[in-house]
């Protein structure tokens, strides 16, 4: 479970994010929207401990970001929104390095790394080097070693961005086959249409404060997302 | 015209700002005081140092010789430094999709790239020139000519070596384009080129020491090599509008006709650099698993050894140290001839008393002249946060980055150590001591520059060039190096006046060393880590 509490972070006295509050349950997937600025990728950073906040909690199943950010992070892999990974090092050395981050034993990388390469179509291209991929690669191998190292809480930024259909496919049968095994999956999107069919809660944000949360039923009763999402601007 | 302006205004904004510092607010200190700080050092070590290159000059009535000689070593500086910083400063950069859609001439591109290197140049070119401008003024009455001249020279001299370091870097960048192992290839040519400028420099300065006995010769030589600076000395010892005119026009001739001629090639050789084949069809991958610190110090070395100007930023030194100990075991009595001639005039047996501590010197300038660290949180850059988002201890990240550049600089150190003690004979203490030093001084060396780094980050450069010679951090680390190795030779020298032996003098300053690289470690993982913590990218 995630459980964000009260949390604020300023940029230069500006509050990015400004007292929100909500919980990611364990077998969810959630959606997390709002438009451009509003603090998606703020709040984002601040659950898998890349930002510092100066209000407030996040907890990961319990442990606190910021009292115990390494037993936090072991349980979360995260994609961030534009792929920026070690571009010199080859695709196969950059998922090992993942792994070995985070412990995991060799015959366990194989087969996630063989299992994920095979499915987003990548398997013969692990031994080129990173600078040699285009966006959606990149993207793909940031998937991959996310997801080689099996983690409970999958937190992505805007992950459909640059994949390929076939890819974008793939990734929405990962997160639920995911939420089955009683996992998380939160994703920050603009795509709403994926959102309302994907997601089981979504949580709005604008200009760093939370104006929805909830079941996605509840959100749009029957309406789409778009058109409620429009309503509250 | 408001459009090119426009376009050179967005595109310097970001890359001059050498003190800019990323995801913390900026101090009072770091926005004015450090940078008046740092020049103001600058300024009086060099000024220190012309006012002893003057003093024969007045016996003899060349003070202008002064200015040759200052006005010659900047603009070789400028070509050493300009041969491996051009080919990352104008090929590849991050901004070339930017820039490269826009309705604007192939040509203003590369006038632009060029235009930054020739700024941060005059800069740097400044901080050499104006202290020696300033002690032939104090020697010599000038009038306003003199100063309007020199400010014009300041800004014209650097061109042609910008130029032709430009040529070179290109040329270094279109061969190793072709090479599988590219960055590789192109840090052993870029090393290649300089170690002949280094060669040809040295031999000229042998030349260059016989400066009151023979100083119209030297300014002859240097005049006739580089003509620009014949210019200017002619400027300021007879000046004439006309010939102030020719000095200016045949200079921006040279650089309008070099853009022309080297835009031809440049967009073919910038293409050739991109083109990262994808050719390996192996399928057989390594899964092997590695430890944390490990897997992160091997990060750190595939980062390292992909920039060729960080290799050779790093590498130039350790070279040097090494044919150094190189030429003092096999060819001492050369390398004595040399000493003699830079005015050093010191017999094999002087030397045997005193090899320990010329040794320790050799250690501790290497060391801490070639701080790696201070440019490794920078050349993160965006992928910074993968390093934040790891669960790992920022402690071991850091040590990691100490480890990897401590694990390039030890073998070369226990290298020219080993050559030594062929030659020489030390005593067993002094042998031990040596290699702790060899071991401590860069673990010292490379602690401050890590911590100086985290300072001074600078996430969003253009280029690697930008981080490891541009860079507040890269500037400081050296300026802190530098003087420790005063403060260093300074004791030395004292405890021999006082009548230590060397034994001790080694004993004392190893001990020395070691409590400051604990206290600076100590300092690494208590200020260091939340320094970390607090970078934002």
């Amino acid at each position: 479970m995630i459980e964000i509490k009260n949390v604020t972070k300023s940029y230069n006295d500006k509050k990015a994010i400004d007292d929100v509050s909500f919980n990611v349950n364990d077998g969810e997937i959630f959606a997390f929207i709002g438009h451009n600025g509003a603090g998606k990728t703020t709040l984002i950073k601040s659950i898998v401990g890349i930002h510092n906040f100066e209000g407030g909690d996040i907890l990961i199943n319990g442990k606190s970001i910021k009292e115990e950010p390494v037993e936090c992070k072991k349980q979360i892999a995260f994609v961030p929104d534009n792929p920026e990974l070690y571009e010199n090092m080859r695709a196969i050395d950059f998922i090992n390095f993942i792994c070995d981050m985070y412990e995991v034993k060799k015959e366990v990388r194989e087969e996630k790394i063989k299992k994920y390469s095979e499915l987003f179509e990548i398997e013969n291209n692990l031994n080129d080097t990173i600078n040699s991929f285009s966006h959606g690669m990149k993207q793909k191998i940031a998937i991959i070693s996310a997801l080689a190292h099996d983690p409970k809480v999958l937190i992505m930024d805007e992950p459909f961005v640059g994949l390929d259909p076939k890819a974008v496919h793939d990734t929405k049968e990962i997160m639920n086959e995911m939420i089955k095994e009683g996992k998380i999956v939160f994703f920050s999107t603009h795509i709403l249409d994926v959102a309302e069919k994907l997601c089981s809660r979504v949580a709005i944000i604008k200009k760093g404060r939370l104006i929805k949360v909830g079941a996605m039923k509840e959100i749009k009763g029957d309406e789409s997302l778009e058109k409620v999402f429009l309503e509250l601007e | 015209m408001k459009k090119y302006l426009s376009l050179i205004r967005a595109c310097m904004t970001d890359n001059m700002s050498i003190f800019k510092i990323n995801g913390k607010k900026r101090s009072e200190f770091s926005k004015k005081i450090l940078p008046i700080v740092l020049a103001f050092i600058c300024f009086f070590s060099i000024w220190s140092y012309a006012n002893v290159f003057m003093e024969p000059l007045v016996e003899v009535h060349m003070e202008y010789v002064l200015l040759t000689l200052f006005a010659f070593f900047t603009c070789i500086l400028t070509l050493t430094e300009g041969i491996y910083k051009s080919s990352s400063i104008l090929f590849n950069c991050k901004d070339d999709n930017m820039l490269l859609s826009l309705p604007i001439s192939k040509y203003l591109v590369l006038f632009i790239r060029i235009l930054k290197f020739y700024l941060f140049e005059v800069l740097y070119n400044t901080l050499f020139m104006l202290p020696a401008m300033v002690v032939y003024a104090r020697y010599i009455k000038v009038g306003i000519s003199y100063w309007m001249t020199s400010i014009i020279a300041l800004l014209i001299l650097p061109i042609i070596p910008i130029i032709v370091s430009c040529i070179i870097g290109g040329i270094i960048s279109l061969i190793s384009s072709y090479f599988k192992k590219r960055s590789f290839a192109q840090t052993v040519i870029t090393m290649g080129f300089l170690l002949v400028v280094l060669y040809g420099s040295i031999n000229l300065e042998n030349i260059i020491k016989r400066i009151a006995e023979n100083a119209e010769g030297i300014n002859e030589i240097i005049t006739k090599l580089y003509f620009p600076i014949g210019n200017y000395i002619r400027l300021v010892t007879n000046f004439h509008f006309m010939d102030l005119f020719i000095f200016i026009l045949t200079n921006i001739f040279v650089f309008t006709i070099s853009i022309i001629l080297f835009g031809k090639v440049y967009y073919k050789i910038n293409s050739l650099t991109k083109n990262y084949k994808r050719e390996n069809k192996n399928n057989k991958y390594n899964y092997k698993r590695s430890n944390k610190v490990i897997a992160l110090i091997k990060k750190e070395f595939n980062r390292f050894f992909s920039s060729p100007v960080f290799i050779t930023n790093a590498g130039f030194g350790l070279i040097l140290f090494l044919i150094g100990c190189i030429g003092i075991n096999l060819k001492l009595d050369s390398v004595i001839e040399i000493m003699a001639m830079q005015g050093v005039t010191i017999t094999i047996e002087e030397i045997q008393n005193l090899i320990s501590i010329i040794l320790f010197g050799f250690i501790c300038f290497t060391a801490l002249m070639s701080s790696i660290t201070s440019s490794m949180i920078s050349l993160e850059g965006k992928t910074f946060n993968i390093l934040k988002s790891l669960p790992v201890k920022t402690f071991e990240i850091l040590i990691s980055k100490i480890v990897t550049a401590v694990v390039i600089m030890i073998p070369v150190l226990f290298i020219g150590d080993i050559l030594i003690f062929i030659k020489f004979s030390f005593s067993f203490l002094e042998m031990v001591m040596l290699i702790i030093d060899s071991i401590i001084l860069p673990v010292t060396a490379e602690t401050i520059g890590l911590i100086v780094n985290l300072k001074y980050p600078k996430m969003d450069a253009e280029n690697d060039t930008e981080v490891v010679k541009q860079s507040a951090s890269s500037m400081v680390s050296v300026l802190i190096g530098m003087i420790m190795i005063g403060i260093t030779v300074y004791g030395l020298y004292k405890g021999l006046e006082t009548g230590l032996e060397s034994y001790q003098l080694i004993i004392y300053s190893t001990i020395s060393y070691f409590i400051i690289c604990s206290i600076l470690l100590g300092y690494l993982y208590k200020i260091g880590v939340k320094d970390f913590e607090k970078i934002s990218v």
